[in-house]
């Protein structure tokens, strides 16, 4: 009995700190963002003293937990479709929704192999390419649809390897698992990955890797609406452009 | 003295057992081979087991009846009951299981502690752990704890089973003297002829 | 270990206890039912209490985001009341409580079997009724099974990583647990971090073991 007790006491202890946890501004930003979000919340903080929690994840499941009611205050996605489904239910503040940030897809392969030009991929000439889910994950779809445009995803559809998240396609690519991978150009520049090359843009119109932001009904909707304004002004976009993130 | 009336149906057999007249039965002993459900029948008369038909009465109260529905819990029957391998708590000691049938702090149950650690020569093993103890003093642990309870009848399932010979010549004083002392009615099943003779008042046979 | 890794650490194993300490009463009583009671309907209790064994971690997170979220009565519920549960600690513990209930409630209920039931008929000749034999009799002489399970339950919120990050998110210093925070790392390109954090998970994962072996142990001399 008097263990119980005892135990009790120090379980008493230790809640206090995690009762006394910050209800504050809670971001939820896609996995491949986390980074430069995190910086520049430090930079915010620094600026404002407002500390914002930032949950990341992948976009999917943090539309998700959005869409059922998840008090988030500030959504920050990796494609327009998550944000579609956010704004579906609901759940997006009117004219708050904005092009944050877009992207390009990155064509890399392991720094060991023998050198693979990006003719001899569209031609089909690897054993394996490593991509995002091409139904479900955002750089997956991109991917899918780059490989459409060029006429090549007949042909590499049997050697695609699909991975749940863009980092597992770095992760498999590094380790030479795979002939070559499709990720962003911002998670290439971070990764121990020979670039084979890059899809500016304007040369892929279609492919339009937009990063869409909006805040979220809810009582956080003022220091969200701040944050928001934040990330689009010119301390933020200097820390975006740096990682190489593009301009909406 | 002993006024029963039981006659079931188990899984084990047909029983009937009457005990009726005045006369003056303190030990009433229950004779049968190993096997012919000696147990089963105790169990039932203690109501930890449930006869499929019949009728068990005790004294003037019906405790179990199928054509009447009556089903009195054994915790209700104020039956002693002492199995063949005495089934001491593990998890108390000596003392703790002596004790467990107390219900509260009592005047009358310190002496009556005291009287039967006295009469089954307890008083050494009181803080014993019940693995530490020989088969006899098990015995004897496990009617302290059921006489404590102080019950209308007390069961004795073959208590001498577990005993070599000449510790029964040990223990069987020890049950004559509950007998002598403190006068509860004894049922006492054995398959032994010789203890039965030398402590039953009347002997009924099991099939 | 830096700070980070001690503030995560400490956090799950709160929570882990937290959740386990609130899951034994009633695994407990589930476990004794189990055991020891026959009534219709039994094989439905028993696949129910299955189910987040059963059911792959991230579908039970499924439906606790849903239950606890905007769309369900419990929801609004709470909500109306002030009460957040989703992207809380509170989700972090209702998932690792949903998780490990049925390994708990298993191990009561195999430790319970284990008990001689004529020691619970010779408790009520002697006039106890059947709380005080639960209490006195049953629960003490399966007290191996049942702490047993506890550490199996506790061993594995500590791990619980589907159901958490579905419905409580991977807010650091908020709703981060080791398991969360080693995924999350790694998704994120922090795996240094990750390892750090993996190696205190192993460490946490020894002492489980040590303390679950020290009371068997115990048990065993008793």
């Amino acid at each position: 009995m008097q263990r119980l007790f005892a135990a009790i006491a120090v379980l008493a202890a230790f809640i206090t700190p995690v009762a006394a946890q910050p209800s504050g501004l809670v971001v939820s930003v896609a996995a491949s963002v986390y980074d430069a979000l995190d910086e520049i919340a430090g930079l915010y903080r620094a600026a404002t003293g407002v500390t914002v929690a930032l949950n990341p994840g992948g976009s999917n499941t943090l539309a998700r937990q959005i869409a059922e009611g998840a008090k988030a205050g500030l959504f920050l996605s990796a494609d327009e479709i998550q944000m579609d489904v956010v704004e579906q239910a609901g759940r997006i503040v009117p004219d708050t929704r904005t092009r944050l940030l877009t992207n390009e897809l990155a064509i890399v392969a392991p720094q060991s192999a023998k050198a693979l030009t990006l003719a001899q991929l569209l031609e089909g000439r690897i054993a394996r390419l490593a991509m995002g889910e091409p139904g479900a994950v955002p750089a997956g779809v991109y991917g899918r649809r780059w490989l459409e445009h060029e006429g090549a995803w007949a042909r590499l559809e049997p050697k695609v390897i699909p991975f749940p998240t863009v980092r597992a396609v770095l992760s498999a690519v590094e380790a030479g698992r795979v002939d070559a991978g499709i990720v962003y150009r911002t998670d290439a520049t971070t990764s121990a990955v020979r670039v084979i090359a890059t899809m500016a843009r304007k040369d892929h119109p279609y492919l339009d890797i937009a990063y869409p932001a909006a805040v979220i009904v809810g009582p956080s909707e003022k220091e969200a609406r701040r944050f928001l304004e934040f990330l689009k002004g010119p301390g933020a976009r200097a820390v975006f452009d740096r990682r190489g993130f593009g301009r909406p | 003295m002993i006024d029963l009336s039981i006659d079931v149906t188990m899984r084990q057999g047909e029983f009937t057992l009457i005990v009726s007249d005045a006369a003056e039965v303190e030990v009433l002993g229950l004779f049968g081979p190993s096997g012919s459900g000696k147990t089963s029948l105790l169990e039932a008369i203690a109501g930890i087991r449930r006869p499929d038909a019949g009728e068990v009465r005790i004294g003037n109260r019906i405790l179990f009846s199928s054509s009447k529905r009556i089903d009195v819990p054994a915790r209700e029957r104020h039956i002693g009951y002492v199995p063949q391998d005495a089934l001491l708590f593990p998890n108390l000691d000596v003392t703790g299981n002596i004790n467990y049938g107390k219900r509260g702090p009592d005047a009358q149950d310190e002496e009556q502690f005291v009287a039967l650690a006295a009469i089954l020569d307890l008083q050494a093993l009181l803080d014993r752990r019940v693995q530490m103890l020989s088969g006899g003093e098990k015995q004897r642990v496990a009617i302290a704890r059921a006489l404590m309870t102080r019950p209308s009848i007390l069961l004795l399932d073959e208590p001498l089973a577990g005993v070599d010979r000449e510790r029964r010549e040990v223990i069987l004083p020890y049950i004559l003297r509950i007998r002598r002392e403190l006068h509860v009615p004894l049922i006492y099943v054995t398959h032994d002829e010789t203890e039965l003779n030398s402590i039953a008042d009347r002997v009924l046979r099991l099939a | 270990m830096s700070a980070e890794t001690w503030v995560i650490a400490r956090f799950t194993v709160l929570m882990a206890s937290l959740a386990t300490a609130i899951v034994l009463p009633p695994a407990i009583a589930i476990g004794w039912v189990l055991a020891r009671k026959q009534f219709p309907g039994k094989a439905l209790l028993e696949t129910i209490v299955s189910l987040p064994l059963v059911l792959p971690p991230v579908a039970t997170g499924l439906l606790l985001l849903w239950l606890f979220g905007r769309r369900s009565p419990v929801g609004q519920a709470l909500d109306s009341m002030g009460i957040d549960v989703i992207f809380t600690w509170k989700a972090v513990v209702l998932s690792m409580m949903v998780i490990s209930f049925p390994l708990v409630a298993r191990s009561v209920r195999a430790g319970i079997e284990q008990v001689d039931r004529r020691y619970e008929d010779l408790a009520a000749t002697l006039g106890a009724g059947s709380f005080r034999i639960l209490r006195t009799i049953t629960l003490p002489l399966a007290s191996r099974g049942i702490a047993a399970g506890a550490v199996l339950g506790f061993s594995r919120a500590l791990g619980e990583f589907g159901a958490t990050i579905m419905v409580a998110g991977a807010i650091p210093g908020r709703t981060r647990t080791l398991a969360v925070g080693i995924y999350t790392l790694v998704e994120t390109g922090r795996e240094e971090t990750a390892w750090s954090l993996l190696l205190v998970s192993a460490l946490l994962a020894f002492g489980a073991i040590y303390v679950s072996n020290r009371l068997v142990e115990q048990k065993g001399r008793a």
